[in-house]
């Protein structure tokens, strides 16, 4: 979708302009994402919720929670699926039907994130072994787009599950039923948080609002878990990286990820 | 007592619902006008339990160029439900209700709007529910009227929604989830306050001819009460802080 | 005569009953004449308008419009203007009449995002609007910074013949150049005079129906910038 956002060649200009000097249009530095704020239990009726904003970029993630039958080979574990949709509201371009690639990249990435972190205990999701499981659902709906929607998708998607509440089921007559207003607190072993580096010529920026995202060349997501280990890599755009400059992505992304991680902690704290 | 066996007592003796409303209460209904940055046009409502999130985009171009007519403008609406709106997550790809719901608002709408003026264009209406609890359709034609007022798009009046109905043998307004399920009657109804038309009516439910014109009556009153608050979300976005 | 029954209105509002001519964002429903948009009511002669808070660009013929090269054809680019029709410059205008099409050719003389000042010279409803920058003033815009405030807001940046673009020009030596669309060019040597110009502009859209916002721009320049 960024493809069809063409920026005018002043702000094109000044843009590259100013990174030649070190700054940014909005005045942050390379290495600054921007405000983030993190509401968790926007829908109520959700088992989580979490609406994260990152700078204007906003994104709603659901967790809805049932049982389900588990994965044939993993019987002893829960099951986890993220997802992301960009919705029709959040940008002129976005168009509605089947997801595009750049919007299906976003879902896997953001699911990759989650699930390669470890951040639930699958094991302690399980109602009975290779019958009945807990599933875990957690879908980010983007309402408003202004670049960098992986990241946001990943603060969203971490503090909704950090917040949720797993229903508590009871097997009767081998079928799980579930005991009203009984809940168990989530088994997270980690918080993953992404950052995403946008590379502008020999440049890299971290969290490139929608006008800098346009004229990327390339953009690398690292997400890092709570141990400031990498977790999940994810590379994107027509032009490379050379090993230097992702040794120094890498960094980043612990530091920032330190930063943001402890927002979504104190915002998603029970 | 009529409708599903259910445990939850619809109505008390003393007249109140299992919410604790009065009969002919609406909801907690409140709407914030221009919420989106990318959007023309926008609205939040928050429709008792029920939140939905309205953008327009419009008068623009119309792919396919196909689609489009060369005498006006045409409308075009989105109603959508999030996977974790409701009580069991619902698949992300459009049901079949939704594409019921979205014609039925799109033509709840098309009689308030002025597209003539706009040929080879198109408004586009997306309502995204965030959260349901009965009525969302009304909710989100509510919202949408707001959004569309917002984008400046020329209308010849706003659409309110509302929905009566019938539970536990009485005749109440605005039916939420639990009235909906286990109820006899649910009747949602749009309507044009000035012009004083009614551009959305749908029926789930048994009423006779009586109950019906009742029902009709008691409807349009919630949908003028709810006009109000689409009336104060306009002002308090554009005529405060104005020293006219 | 009577200037004084402004009134604030939003769509299906009725804003008389009776012998009025329904004219601009108002419709005549039996004998009463209502908004369409929302606005400011205003009677004048016994004719009924609304001034729009609201709305997009509507192009019309004559207007200087302020566009972005967003692709092409062989024969023409095309315009986004900020309105619900996009623009169309045929190359015949940049390359002369007898002009042969090639696609390279286009490409290097307005590429994708590229900024133009245009004037539109055929609105006309059944197609899209025909643009042209022959002319002085007009042509490809190479620096400045490029604003974008509501189309609607336009005639009060201008002001009576000019009075309030030219009060915040002279404030801040810098040149403003206005597209109608809502489109804007700000060009400043100095830096701050960019900014405060910038903000002059950001206060006019602001508060464009309050009744003493000359002053309140007047002021604004006049301050120490900070």
């Amino acid at each position: 979708m960024a493809d069809s956002f063409i920026l005018d060649q002043l702000k094109k200009s000044q843009i590259i302009e100013l990174l030649k000097d070190g700054k940014r249009l909005d005045g942050r530095s390379f290495d600054e994402s921007r405000e983030l704020s993190i509401d968790v239990n926007v829908i109520p009726k959700a088992e989580g919720s979490a609406r994260a904003r990152l700078g204007d970029t906003e994104v709603v993630a659901g967790v809805k929670i049932q049982p389900e039958r588990p994965f044939p080979d993993t019987g002893d574990q829960g099951m986890l699926i993220c997802t992301a949709e960009i919705l029709p509201i959040a940008h002129p371009n976005v168009e509605t039907g089947p997801p595009q690639p750049p919007v299906v990249e976003l879902a896997r990435v953001t699911d990759r994130g989650i699930r390669e972190s470890h951040m639930l205990d699958m094991k302690q999701l399980v109602l009975e072994k290779d019958k009945s499981v807990i599933g875990i659902f957690c879908d980010n709906a983007v309402t408003d787009h202004d670049g960098n929607l992986f990241d946001a998708c990943s603060y969203a998607t971490t503090a909704a599950i950090n917040s949720c509440k797993i229903p508590k089921f009871e097997m009767k007559d081998d079928q799980p039923v579930k005991i009203e207003n009984e809940f168990n607190e989530p088994p997270i072993t980690t918080l993953p948080v992404s950052v995403t580096m946008g590379k502008i010529g020999d440049f890299i920026i971290v969290d490139p609002n929608l006008d800098e995202w346009s004229i990327l060349d390339a953009r690398i997501t690292i997400t890092t878990n709570s141990d400031g280990n990498v977790v999940a890599l994810q590379k994107g755009g027509s032009d490379g990286f050379t090993q230097d400059e992702l040794i120094k992505c890498a960094e980043i992304s612990v530091k920032v990820g330190s930063k943001i991680r402890e927002i979504i902690k104190k915002n998603s704290s029970v | 007592m009529g409708g599903r066996d259910t445990d939850i007592v619809l109505l008390d003796k003393n007249g109140i619902r299992s919410d604790g409303r009065k009969i002919n209460e609406t909801r907690k209904v409140t709407i914030k006008a221009g919420v989106l940055r990318n959007a023309q046009g926008s609205a939040y409502i928050e429709f008792g339990d029920n939140k939905i999130l309205v953008g327009v985009y419009g008068p623009r171009d119309v792919h396919p160029k196909h689609m489009s007519d060369t005498n006006t403008g045409i409308l075009r609406c989105r109603y959508h439900m999030s996977p974790f709106s409701v009580g069991e997550r619902k698949n992300p790809a459009p049901s079949r209700r939704e594409v019921e719901i979205s014609k039925v608002i799109q033509e709840a709408l098309l009689p308030a709007v002025i597209l003539k003026k706009f040929p080879r264009t198109a408004v586009d209406v997306y309502m995204e529910v965030l959260q349901a609890d009965g009525g969302t359709r009304c909710a989100a034609l509510t919202g949408a009227s707001v959004a569309l007022a917002d984008a400046g798009i020329p209308m010849r009046d706003l659409v309110a929604g509302c929905a009566a109905g019938k539970a536990a043998d009485t005749l109440i307004l605005d039916v939420n989830n639990e009235e909906d399920q286990a109820g006899q009657a649910d009747l949602p109804i749009g309507y044009m306050p000035n012009l004083e038309k009614i551009t959305l009516l749908q029926l789930d439910g048994i009423l006779n001819p009586e109950e019906f014109k009742k029902c009709i009556e008691i409807g349009i009153d919630g949908c003028k009460q709810v006009y109000e608050i689409q009336k104060k979300s306009l002002q308090e976005k554009y005529f405060t802080g104005d020293n006219n | 005569m009577s200037n004084d029954k402004k009134r604030h209105v939003i769509p299906g509002e009725i804003i008389v009953t009776g012998k009025y001519r329904a004219e601009q964002n108002t419709v005549l429903q039996d004998d009463k004449i209502m908004a369409t948009v929302i606005g400011l009511s205003d009677i004048h002669d016994e004719s009924v308008r609304v001034i729009p808070l609201t709305g997009g660009y509507y192009p019309k013929d004559d207007d200087m419009v302020i566009g972005k090269i967003v692709s092409h054809s062989a024969m023409s680019w095309e315009v986004d203007i900020n309105s619900c029709y996009a623009g169309m410059l045929p190359a015949s205008d940049v390359f002369g009449r007898g002009f042969s099409s090639s696609s390279n050719d286009l490409q290097s003389k307005l590429a994708n995002g590229d900024l133009i000042i245009a004037r539109i010279v055929n609105a006309d409803k059944t197609r899209d609007p025909l643009l042209t920058i022959s002319g002085r003033e007009l042509g490809k815009i190479d620096s400045g910074e490029l604003v974008n405030i509501s189309p609607s807001k336009v005639p009060r940046l201008i002001g009576k013949r000019g009075s309030m673009i030219q009060m915040i020009e002279n404030g801040t030596h810098a040149q403003i150049t206005i597209g109608q669309n809502g489109l804007l060019v700000v060009s400043c040597e100095d830096p701050d005079g960019l900014l405060k110009a910038i903000r002059a502009i950001e206060l006019v859209e602001e508060k464009a129906h309050v009744a003493n916002l000359t002053d309140q721009v007047s002021e604004m320049l006049e301050s120490k910038s900070d």
